[in-house]
């Protein structure tokens, strides 16, 4: 119970700080930091993945509402947690995933979370770039906006890491 | 039927995954290609609310700015009406103009929410149907053409800016009277195309170029830019005009929507010519 008001919570901060200040910043050079992916990222391990897309997709929608992109964050944040399954496979530790963790970075150590952070990031900005131009003579933006944006975006997830999510201290 | 179940069971997850794919993907390309859905945008009243508190916190940085830029334009108007035989109300400003005899209003309103660094620009306004907002009317800031309105709730409306590839606003060169189509391709804010001119025509580097007034959105003249560079089309008897926009999209804070009195008459005298729209 307790578990499900943290998300809860940590929810409508991700969708707000998106929309009231990520999405707010101008650096230029089609830079576009989004940091509600990371929610996505740290949804418990054992959660089904039909309740992982659904969440992703009530999160787009929430971002939507701020941006005026009618629909585009929420098709990137469902297909991140589409994949996200099988990332977290391909980058699983040699005794596998204690599920009772949260997949944080103080749990896992920085180095799992940025490899994590990177593709799922990737993925998603690629997306959203790509569907956002939508013409092939675009490709120079959608490179230059996606690669960016990336290193910006996985920069402030490891940054709000560090400063928010300590190790728990009950067990 | 049982074969059905387990196939679903199957492929439960990519199948959600469709579905929610199709869902989003459908409303974001039916918006991008007519103004349908009034759902996923911040005209809504929950996040027009959030973006007003929290432009209501951040308008004193710009406070010094706009006060100047309001002394000027106070200025500027005085001069148009040295006898104050148009009466200017507080509220709304109204510019007669006695040779066309077309009237546009105008009605002020502050941008609570705005992009300028994608390929479509979109920003919300504070001004909706209670202020007589409708779609498809011009805005306008006090330097030039800002954009067209897209969408409308009660207190909110969402303006498609000026730096969106389908914006098409016509416009014209002053001194050569050459009109075409505004576009915006560059990723530069400060910069848009100016499409349509055959390159037999002359023009002059820093002409100023100003809004032609079809469709009755703006009225004419109106400004938008200068022209900054000038280079012919490769393959084609057209110039590719870069112009600089008057108005700092990154910087856009208190605009004017601008209500033509006669549209309706234009529209339905406009209606039967395919050729016009």
């Amino acid at each position: 119970m307790n578990n499900i008001l943290t998300h809860i919570i940590r929810f409508i901060i991700f969708v707000l700080a998106q929309g009231l200040i990520f999405g707010q910043l101008d650096f230029g050079y089609g830079i576009h930091p989004m940091i509600y992916p990371l929610f996505i990222i740290m949804l418990p391990f054992d959660t089904r993945p039909v309740v992982l897309m659904a969440l992703a997709f009530l999160i787009g929608i929430g971002v939507d509402f701020f941006m005026n992109t009618f629909g585009l964050h929420a098709s990137a944040a469902v297909l991140i947690a589409y994949i996200r399954p099988s990332i977290f496979t391909r980058f699983a530790p040699r005794d596998d995933y204690d599920l009772l963790k949260e997949p944080t970075a103080n749990e896992w150590g920085y180095a799992w979370f940025i490899k994590v952070a990177l593709s799922l990031f990737f993925i998603h900005h690629l997306w959203f770039f790509t569907l956002e131009y939508f013409k092939w003579t675009a490709w120079k933006e959608i490179a230059m906006s996606t690669l960016l944006s990336v290193v910006v975006s996985v920069i402030i997830s490891v940054l709000i890491q560090i400063l928010f999510f300590k190790r728990s201290k009950n067990i | 039927m049982l074969k059905f179940i387990a196939f679903f069971r199957r492929f439960q997850v990519f199948l959600v995954f469709l579905i929610l794919q199709v869902v989003a993907l459908s409303s974001y390309f039916s918006v991008m290609s007519f103004p349908r859905t009034k759902f996923f945008n911040s005209a809504n009243t929950i996040t027009g609310t959030l973006l007003s508190w929290e432009r209501n916190i951040i308008k004193y940085l710009y406070l010094d700015e706009a006060n100047q830029k309001l002394q000027a334009e106070n200025v500027a108007l005085e001069k148009r009406i040295p006898d104050n035989f148009i009466s200017v109300d507080p509220k709304t400003s109204i510019i007669n103009d006695t040779i066309n005899k077309l009237v546009f209003e105008r009605i002020p309103a502050t941008v609570v929410n705005s992009s300028h660094t994608h390929a479509n620009n979109y920003f919300t306004i504070n001004a909706g149907t209670e202020k007589g907002i409708e779609k498809k009317m011009g805005v306008v800031s006090s330097d030039g053409v800002v954009g067209i309105v897209y969408d409308v709730s009660k207190h909110f409306s969402i303006v498609k800016s000026i730096l969106t590839s389908n914006i098409n606003i016509s416009a014209y060169v002053k001194g050569s009277n050459a009109h075409g189509l505004i576009k915006y391709e560059t990723k530069d804010p400060r910069r848009v195309k100016l499409t349509g001119i055959s390159n037999d025509i002359i023009i002059k580097k820093g002409s100023k170029v100003l809004a032609r007034g079809s469709g009755g959105y703006f009225a004419q003249g109106e400004p938008i830019g200068i022209i900054e560079n000038m280079q012919p089309v490769e393959g084609k008897p057209m110039w590719d005009l870069t112009v600089r926009l008057n108005q700092d999209m990154r910087r856009l804070h208190y605009v004017y929507i601008i209500k033509n009195i006669h549209q309706e008459e234009l529209q339905t005298l406009e209606k039967n010519i395919q050729e016009l729209q």
